[in-house]
């Protein structure tokens, strides 16, 4: 009895829509040889059938017994821990709406709290303090040593 | 002796005191990310490449190499000490090493694998030193057909041999080239895949994709699918030095580990795993007592990390004399010298040899400063592998993100570092490696160059490729290395 994994079907299937989505993306691209009679297109085009053939084979793969020399059974064996990604996914999706608002200093700290959550830590002082002393300690490191400056956000003629 | 002139000339820049600075911070942060795990040097030298604007040239290449091999030491000490391996090179030392670690041998087994890196490190740089310039001599005469057929050599090389599955590998190659696509285009300035946002114009980040695959994406796997697993740390009791045996049973299998890893690493095939696999077999077939492997033999340690070491080196000698990396880190040293605007190659030998011979320089100092660091101060390394894993990954998320955020002062890069993280996530999830990606990505778009330089030569006439004997060899080879091994079975299959 062939069992076809529904997590290896989707990843073939996301390969071929990353082909198509190229070879699509290629003809919109003006192809404009000059003299080495391949323009900027050819390349792109290139690459959506590689990954085009490339999903064929993972696709044929699946349907006959799976992806070759992988251990299914023993990622399946480990349960996922959902909640774990979920805490991760909203720490960087925050930094990333924060960064430019709140500034460096406040969505590190954020950042550095709920991943710790994410991995079972609710010590929720202690990170917020480790947090803040790498976030500062790398903020004045980038102003004096790079002279690059993070957004100083909140604490903005502070620091 | 024009090379050792050269050499001699590359230790005046090597030893100046800013340059001896650079690459103690080097090999020290190496090190510390070598033991860290889920922290590789990859991710570490694209996380600092931002310096590259503050720092000149060999400061910054000095200190980014000293972080590439450092961390092969430091991955040393984590895979013998902490049961869950750090790096993929030193699985089979984590076998054997962690198993003498479990029978109170940690100590010796610290020190076979820091002085057999020592050794075959600094051999492996005296290998380097005199086969760089012959490989140039030969270089010189290479034209853009011969450089295409080379990348394609290892485009193959890196996907298709190493790892599980050379689909899985191919796909993650082409998955690299099309993320290498975007951005706008060097010889006719179209600009490709960026709909119209400004960040894609400029291409997608190296550090943006090197950081989210191994970085967040091994957080995102290590937080969702093994944080019920529990690490178990070995101490290290007693005496790290060795016994008059245990120098004894190691000094063959440290020079054996050279011989097989420097050639493989200088190949354009590159790859750790291959040389570490090979020189635990030789050594097993050899070894008086084979029994003992599998139960801590402490040649089963010695052989492997010799072979690691004098490989990573060995990949020197391709990225240095073409400017072909074939191994992730590789491909971000490449990246570091596009970011002064320099091309490794037979050409930055004649315009920039103080450059190129301090950092072969050193190469030598850097190993010496390792073998020190290693050894007596062995133990702040381990007290690293006591952070906890919350404050661990959080505190790489935080560098991660701020590296990222920091490249060009872009939300929108931090965006994407989630996406590419997921997709991180996916690949390790379903055994997908992630140096093609990195490869194909830096390389893809130099390919292209080369590409259309050889048909703009032949005005368009594709077997160009092939009527020149060495791109044309170099080319069968590629396709003889891809089909080859399936062409073999099937045939076998239909004799029977």
């Amino acid at each position: 009895m062939k069992t076809i994994h529904k997590g290896q079907l989707a990843v073939a299937l996301g390969v071929a829509a990353l082909g198509i989505a190229i070879l699509a993306g290629a003809w919109f691209i003006p192809d404009a040889a000059g003299y080495s009679t391949v323009g900027p297109a050819a390349i792109p085009r290139l690459v959506g059938v590689g990954l085009l053939v490339a999903a064929a084979a993972l696709l044929w793969e699946v349907l006959r017994s799976g992806f070759r020399h992988h251990d299914e059974a023993a990622e399946q064996a480990l349960p996922t821990d959902w909640a774990a990604f979920i805490w991760i996914s909203v720490a960087i999706l925050t930094y990333g709406l924060l960064i430019e608002r709140a500034g460096f200093i406040v969505s590190s700290v954020l950042l550095y709290v709920l991943t710790a959550v994410g991995f079972g830590s609710r010590r929720w002082l202690l990170n917020a303090g480790i947090g803040a002393v790498i976030a500062v300690i790398i903020y004045v490191a980038f102003q004096r040593g790079l002279g690059l400056s993070l957004p100083p956000g909140i604490f903005k003629g502070l620091l | 002796m024009e090379v050792w002139n050269l050499l001699l000339q590359g230790f005046g820049v090597a030893l100046q005191p800013i340059n001896l600075g650079w690459a103690l911070a080097g090999v020290t942060l190496g090190t510390v990310v070598g033991v860290l795990p889920g922290l590789g040097p990859a991710v570490s030298i694209a996380l600092l490449l931002p310096l590259t604007t503050k720092i000149e040239p060999a400061g910054a290449l000095i200190m980014f190499a000293g972080i590439y091999y450092g961390a092969m030491y430091g991955g040393s000490t984590t895979s013998i000490l902490l049961n869950t391996p750090g790096e993929s090179a030193t699985i089979v030392t984590a076998m054997e090493g962690n198993q003498m670690a479990k029978r109170g041998r940690a100590g010796p087994a610290l020190c076979t694998a820091a002085v057999g890196s020592f050794v075959a490190g600094t051999i492996a740089t005296v290998l380097l030193t005199v086969l760089a310039p012959q490989v140039v001599d030969l270089a010189i005469r290479f034209g853009p057909p011969e450089y295409f057929a080379l990348m394609m050599l290892a485009f193959i090389t890196v996907s298709a041999v190493l790892g599980n599955s050379p689909l899985r590998g191919l796909t993650a190659l082409f998955v690299g080239l099309a993320i290498g696509i975007v951005g706008i285009e060097n010889q006719s300035g179209q600009a490709r895949f960026v709909f119209g946002i400004p960040q894609l114009a400029d291409g997608i980040e190296v550090v943006t994709i090197a950081v989210g695959l191994f970085a967040v994406g091994e957080t995102l796997y290590l937080a969702s699918k093994l944080n019920s697993a529990v690490d178990k740390i070995e101490t290290v009791k007693g005496s790290i030095m060795m016994t008059r045996d245990d120098w004894k049973r190691s000094w063959k299998p440290w020079l054996r580990g050279t011989a097989i890893g420097f050639p493989i690493g200088a190949m354009p095939a590159g790859g750790a795993e291959i040389p570490t696999f090979l020189s635990y077999g030789v050594e097993k077939k050899l070894a008086k007592n084979p029994e003992e492997f599998g139960k801590g033999a402490i040649e089963g340690v010695a052989g492997p990390e010799a072979a690691n070491n004098a490989s990573s080196t060995g990949v020197m000698v391709p990225l240095l004399t073409l400017g072909l990396p074939t191994s992730a880190t590789a491909a971000i040293l490449l990246a570091a010298f596009q970011q002064y605007g320099l091309q490794p190659g037979p050409l930055l030998f004649e315009t920039n040899p103080a450059l190129v011979w301090g950092l072969i320089a050193s190469f030598y100092v850097g190993n010496v400063m390792l073998l020190v660091l290693n050894l007596p101060l062995i133990g702040i390394w381990i007290k690293l592998l006591e952070i906890p894993r919350p404050q661990l990954y959080a505190g790489i998320l935080v560098f991660a993100a701020m590296g990222v955020y920091g490249m060009r002062q872009s939300a929108f890069d931090v965006f994407l570092l989630y996406v590419i993280g997921c997709m991180g996530l996916l690949m390790r999830r379903y055994d997908f490696p992630a140096a093609p990606v990195l490869i194909g990505m830096i390389l893809g778009p130099l390919a292209e160059e080369q590409m259309r330089r050889s048909l703009s030569i032949s005005q368009g006439n594709p077997l160009v490729f092939f009527e020149r004997p060495l791109s044309g060899s170099i080319l069968v080879l590629a396709i003889a290395i891809l089909i080859g091994p399936w062409l073999w079975k099937t045939l076998r299959k239909r004799n029977k």
